[in-house]
């Protein structure tokens, strides 16, 4: 049985890396990093104000003025790709008519997992837990942009236009979102660097860098081993049921919409 | 080969002269060679009291203070015939008269200020002239505003002020618990003024008298002053937030940290999110150092 890697990939790309990410989810993930970058670089030095490395590194881009309107770029850029993907999940689903990218919705096969993989770590168990398309990290990080851009830009856009904000909310919002603001972007940075930053590039396998956010494409062997149920699932291998793994996130549309499952998510 | 020498040489010479020429220095206006005498870092005197007290002035700040060009006898007029008359020197409390003899306005808020008049009952600790226009407290170096080493230069203020207000327990005689200081320095104005270049662009930013006010500078529980009540500090806000309401002032936290007392949900939107911070990065962190010990351990065996 053909399946869509063989079919619709045959002779078009390299045999060896499979799809995993479209044009627009790399687009994403470029504009969100970019615009991450250019937010932290602008905006650690005002947390840290008072580090003599701060206020060299504000004077190296020409003083806080600059590094503010580098500051709102970044973030109306991180806003508008929040937008796009927004948009880009309307349009597959409901314009596109694409199943709906259930992959992405945690479960308790997530938690399960967890402890699994750190079961494994500890030398508990002999191998790391069968993933699906997305791992547990996957997720994690996912959710935490729905629960974290929402948050730095209705506080951003509060301490951005504070006399306007405080035309229609009480006072108080201006000190509370410099507060959630501030500590908000502590924890999305240490996030990044310490755990995405370190499982997505500084792992066995794939050190130093991952490109497949930017290439869209995962070497083969690696896909096998890092979602071997996503997988087996294109390459037509019949699933191997998991006995601790609860899989309750491969649903039954499997067989028909194995092609668009691969797209319509992020 | 040998042109190319000369002008080689030609050049540093050029350059070494404009370097030596340019730093040409500026001498103090000093008709009556007062500092002849005064110019001596040993002269001193005893003093009616016994004590040894010096009459030293030192000629490198003269020469580069505001007042350069004025004659020591226009602050010293007593002194015009040598030898001069021995009259009790400038104190702190006949200080801002004699500065006042010309600068009359300044003098005159100055007077009214809460500082003003703790100077006129004989109170030492407050700020006058010199205090704050002078890097030194010394009256012969008087520094202009907008010099950027100035204390008043708009960088600086913040630092001249906390020379005493920074100070816990002097401001405790007065009822003055808030940390002014630090919490200015943690406010957005802080920051920008610290993270602001000393470019002269920069006077834009908020600094301890935009709000409470210069020479004029009102205790903030004087109803007069412009921070006392919610309708004053709007309208100060308002002075450079255009449009700025009464909502808008409210939100400010008036010098302290957010309490339960004091904007609560800032105070505890910071607790809910320190919770946050430290159980989500401290599973992560946990996650980490469990597969780095795992993949190290597996190449470690290999």
């Amino acid at each position: 049985m053909a399946t869509r890697a063989e079919t619709v990939y045959a002779g078009l790309v390299p045999e060896d890396t499979i799809a995993r990410f479209d044009v627009h989810q790399i687009i994403q993930h470029i504009g969100l990093m970019v615009s991450f970058v250019l937010l932290v670089i602008t905006g650690i030095p005002l947390k840290f104000h008072d580090w003599a490395i701060s206020q060299a590194w504000i004077g190296m881009w020409g003083g806080i003025e600059v590094t503010r309107s580098i500051h709102y770029f970044g973030a109306w850029l991180m806003v508008g790709v929040g937008f796009y993907h927004l948009y880009y999940l309307w349009y597959s689903t409901a314009i596109l008519k694409k199943p709906f990218p259930i992959k992405m919705i945690p479960s308790l096969s997530d938690f399960i997992k967890l402890f699994q993989e750190l079961g494994y770590y500890v030398g508990l168990r002999k191998e790391m837990p069968r993933y699906d398309r997305f791992n547990w990290k996957e997720k994690f990080d996912y959710w935490a942009l729905f629960w974290g851009v929402p948050v730095m830009a209705v506080s951003g856009f509060i301490l951005m236009f504070p006399v306007f904000a405080t035309r229609f909310l009480p006072g108080w919002v201006v000190p509370t979102a410099l507060v959630a603001h501030s500590d908000e972007a502590m924890l999305a940075l240490t996030w990044i660097v310490m755990v995405h930053i370190f499982f997505n590039h500084f792992t066995p396998g794939v050190f130093p860098m991952n490109t497949s956010i930017f290439t869209g494409r995962v070497p083969r062997e690696r896909y096998r081993r890092d979602h071997p149920l996503e997988y087996d699932r294109l390459m037509g291998i019949p699933e191997v049921v998991d006995d601790e793994a609860d899989n309750e996130g491969i649903d039954e549309k499997n067989d028909e919409g194995a092609d668009e499952t691969g797209q319509g998510n992020n | 080969m040998k042109w190319l020498l000369l002008c080689l040489i030609g050049g540093f010479v050029a350059a070494g002269s404009i370097f030596v020429l340019n730093s040409a220095r500026v001498y103090a206006l000093d008709e009556n060679n007062c500092l002849v005498c005064h110019g001596n870092p040993e002269m001193t005197k005893i003093n009616g009291d016994g004590k040894k007290i010096s009459l030293y002035v030192n000629s490198e700040a003269v020469n580069t203070a505001s007042h350069r060009f004025i004659n020591c006898t226009t602050c010293h007029p007593s002194y015009t015939v040598i030898p001069h008359r021995v009259d009790t020197p400038l104190t702190k409390l006949s200080l801002a008269e004699k500065c006042g003899s010309c600068h009359q306005y300044e003098y005159k808020l100055h007077r009214e200020s809460i500082h003003g008049q703790q100077l006129a009952n004989g109170n030492l600790d407050v700020a006058t002239c010199v205090d704050c226009h002078s890097p030194t407290g010394n009256p012969h170096s008087v520094i202009r505003v907008l010099e950027y080493n100035a204390p008043t230069y708009k960088k600086n203020i913040a630092q001249t002020c906390a020379g005493c207000h920074n100070d816990a327990s002097l401001m405790a005689n007065y009822g003055i618990v808030e940390k002014v200081y630090e919490s200015y320095m943690r406010s957005f104005h802080g920051k920008a003024m610290k993270l602001g270049t000393y470019e002269i662009t920069q006077l834009d930013k908020a600094t301890c008298t935009n709000c409470h006010g210069v020479h004029d500078i009102k205790s903030a529980n004087d109803p007069n002053s412009p921070v006392a009540g919610l309708d004053n500090l709007a309208k100060t806000c308002e002075q450079c937030h255009a449009g700025a309401g009464i909502e808008f002032a409210r939100g400010f936290l008036g010098h302290r940290e957010a309490s339960p007392d004091n904007i609560p949900v800032a105070h505890y939107t910071e607790i809910l999110f320190r919770l946050l911070l430290t159980s989500v990065l401290s599973f992560g962190a946990v996650v980490v150092i469990m597969a780095i010990y795992r993949f190290s351990a597996d190449r470690w065996r290999v």
